[in-house]
Order: C-alpha cells, then structure tokens, then sequence
C-alpha cells in the first residue's frame, strides 16, 4: 500500500513492514536492496520511511512498499499505526547481539495484534561477523511461532534475496515463482559535447585515486 | 581473505550439523491474496551477442561523499547487437537479476586502472539503469588481476572499433560526396574545358580516398 503522495502502480504491489531492535540493519538491508551500497554508519531511522522496491518475477513484476520503522523505543512513533493494513513483515534481529533476539518475541506479538495471518519472516542478520552470540541451532522461535527463518547477512549479500522471494511466493501462493531478468532496455545515442566530456575525464582521474570501501573480498555471490 | 567470505559457509554447515534444513518452509498456512499467471521473460538482450561475461563488484562514485559506493554484485557483460552492430555494457546483481549497469560503449570512451587496486579500473558512462540517462563514475573490482585486464582490453575494442566505424563512416560519407562533386564538374567540362586545375584536384582527391580506405567510388 502506497503512502498518499507516492505513485501508485499498475502492477501488484504490498505493504511490507520491517520491526525489530534498533542497529540490526534494517535501515541498511533495505538500502542495499534499493541502490546496491551497504551502509556502515548508524544512524537511528526516526518514525518510519517507506521505499518502494520492485522485483521481477516469472508472473511479472511485483513490489514491496518497504515500511522501514525506527526499532530505537525513543524514536518510535506511531507503532500500531505503521503495521495497519500490512500484508507482510520481516522481523530482524542482530546474531551478533543476543538481546536483539531476545525482544523478538515482543516485535511478533505487537506485530500480529494488528496483522493477522500475514506471512512474516525471521532475519538474523549480520552472519559475516565472525563473534556471534546467537548460533544458528539457538534459534527456536520461528518453529513455535511458525515463522520462516533466514540467516543473512546485509553486508556480504547472503541470502539477501531469500526474505522477497519467500513473501512473494506465499502472498501469490506460488512455490515456483522466482525472480527473472529485468528488461534491459536499449539506451539511447547520446551527443557528445566535448566540454562535458573533459570534465568527466577530470572528475575521473580523481576519483581513480579514491579507495573502494571492503575490497578484501574476492567471491562476488 | 577468503576466509572472510567463506564466514557464512560455516555457519552454514553449523546450520546442517544441528539438522536444520535452510529452505524449509517453517512458515504458517497463509492464504494467498493475489493470482499471478506466468508472462514471458524479456531480457531486453534477446537480439545481442555476449562478447565477453565476468563475475565482478560495480561501484559508482558519488560526488557529494567524494567516496566510491557499491552499486552491485553479479556478471558484467559486453553485448553486441545482431543487426545494428552497436555494443553495450549491461551488469545485473546476482540473485535478484536487477541491472546495475546498462549503457552504450562509443567511441572516445576510456577505461583506467584504478590507482589503488590493481584488479579495478574506473570510466564515465551515460548509464541508462533506471530507465533515464545519468552521468555515472563507474568502478568495477574483478576477483584476479587477469579478469580486469580481459575486461579492460575488450572495453578499449569495443570503443575502438565503435570509432573505426565512425571512420569509416565519415570516410563513405565523404567518397560520395566526392563522387557528386565529380560528375557534376564532368558535367560542367563537357560545356566548358577551361577549368583543367581543379578538377585534376578532386581526381586526385577521390584517388586518395581509394587507396586510404579502399571505398569504391567510381
């Protein structure tokens, strides 16, 4: 469901709502899904912001309107108010931070006393990190509360896609539906104009010096 | 280094161990709230040649950090058009099959090592990934040095012989121009024989023309 000053479009799309304690990548997940960076700087996500987030799928394309809340109690805001009329949610929590796994049970309950019946799934993010608090076999509360669980990790892309692609199939009722090329459209002939061009050229010799952030990694998965 | 992105391997495997099964679907019964029919898939690329295919890290350079920032993970490839001979530069992120990169390789486009890392090189792009042409600083990072160097060399092919073309072009364009302006001086001669200079001049012109870019012109 679209905000009343966001586009609506002629294709499917759901309201998708994203809880869980403050820092444990909420903020960041969504980002790496709308502009491909990963973002390392926290900064608390105040009251709620929507994105929307389009995929491509053999039955055409879909999209998520992302409601990424502010997990940080101080920064809350409306709560109950951002999970009416959600058709889907996604509860993170931090592998790195027992805590944050602790709380989970209270971010299902607030979530299922307005959204009934939706299909949610468990995140733990944060797997790269090599110190986690909370192993894979210790987590139990998506088998009690029939949730589906993904370990992913934000920053090196594991299973990134897997949360979508769940959601996706269970709100299409699709075990085979799965994600496809977008079109890629031929782009247009452009004109050069040869100033432009020599300040490109400046522009780039000095962003060639720059460094990449995280190039220790060599599998591109 | 590999260690590092084999850290959620092992966890993976701890995963296997404790006999949990990652694709199970330990989800609730929801009922499905919408139909979707099966479409046909369009890649857009149905009518192009893959001329080269890498696994890499796209990164573009953002003016306002003045820092490189990741664009995407996945295949970058040269694809070259079957009927109109133009090649692009289209890169989907691994996955989810989203385009990170989609732009027109022309000539006079340059490609340059990166000066910090050796398996990286940077160049300017109009790119066309969300449907609208933007001036990008692209970067991309390739897994060995020998993979950037391959990428490297059919960039700098594409763009040389996109500018060959060009030539070749203008040169064609040119011959029959030449040729026009020939038979109508021929044609002028035969009224008036007192212009013999200029027209051994565009003789020898179109002579030139001939043997520099081979062209048939007469």
């Amino acid at each position: 469901m679209a905000l009343p000053n966001q586009q609506t479009v002629d294709y499917p799309s759901f309201k998708l709502v994203i809880v869980g304690d403050g820092g444990t990548g909420k903020t960041t997940f969504v980002k790496r899904h709308l502009t491909g960076e990963f973002e390392k700087k926290y900064e608390p996500t105040i009251g709620v912001e929507v994105h929307p987030l389009d995929f491509f799928t053999n039955c055409g394309k879909i999209r998520f309107y992302c409601w990424d809340t502010a997990g940080q109690e101080k920064f809350g805001g409306l709560r109950d108010g951002y999970y009416i009329h959600g058709q889907c949610a996604v509860i993170m929590f931090d592998v790195t931070a027992r805590l944050t796994y602790k709380n989970v049970p209270t971010w299902h309950r607030d979530l299922c006393r307005v959204c009934e019946n939706i299909p949610i799934v468990l995140c733990g993010n944060k797997v790269d990190v090599k110190n986690r608090q909370v192993k894979a076999k210790q987590v139990t509360f998506h088998r009690k509360k029939n949730l589906q669980y993904y370990e992913i990790s934000a920053k090196s892309n594991y299973n990134f896609e897997k949360p979508f692609l769940y959601l996706a199939r269970k709100l299409a009722g699709d075990p085979n539906l799965h994600f496809v090329e977008s079109p890629a459209l031929a782009p247009p002939e452009v004109q050069i104009d040869m100033a432009a061009q020599q300040q490109h050229e400046a522009e780039l010799a000095a962003a060639a010096s720059q460094p990449l952030p995280d190039d220790d990694d060599d599998t591109f998965e | 280094m590999a260690s590092i992105s084999n850290e959620p391997e092992h966890e993976h495997r701890d995963e296997e161990e404790s006999g949990a099964n990652e694709d199970e679907d330990t989800g609730a019964q929801v009922a499905p709230i919408i139909k979707l029919e099966e479409v046909p898939v369009t890649t857009g690329e149905e009518n192009e040649d893959t001329i080269l295919d890498l696994k890499s890290k796209l990164y573009r350079f953002d003016k306002d950090g003045s820092q490189w920032k990741e664009r995407g993970a996945g295949t970058v490839k040269f694809l070259k058009h079957k009927e109109s001979g133009k090649s692009r530069l289209v890169m989907r992120q691994s996955k989810t099959l989203k385009i990170c990169a989609n732009h027109l390789v022309t000539s006079g486009m340059s490609v340059q090592e990166h000066a910090g890392n050796e398996k990286s090189c940077v160049w300017h792009a109009r790119d066309f990934s969300d449907g609208e042409l933007k001036d990008e600083l692209f970067c991309i990072r390739f897994a060995s040095v020998e993979n950037c160097k391959a990428f490297m060399q059919k960039f700098k092919e594409v763009a040389e012989s996109e500018e060959e073309k060009e030539e070749s072009k203008e040169a064609s364009d040119a011959a029959g121009l030449l040729e026009k302006l020939t038979v109508e001086e021929k044609n002028t001669e035969e009224k008036k024989e007192e212009k013999p200079v200029e027209k051994e001049a565009s003789d020898k012109a179109v002579e030139e023309n001939k043997t520099k870019e081979s062209v048939p012109s007469a």
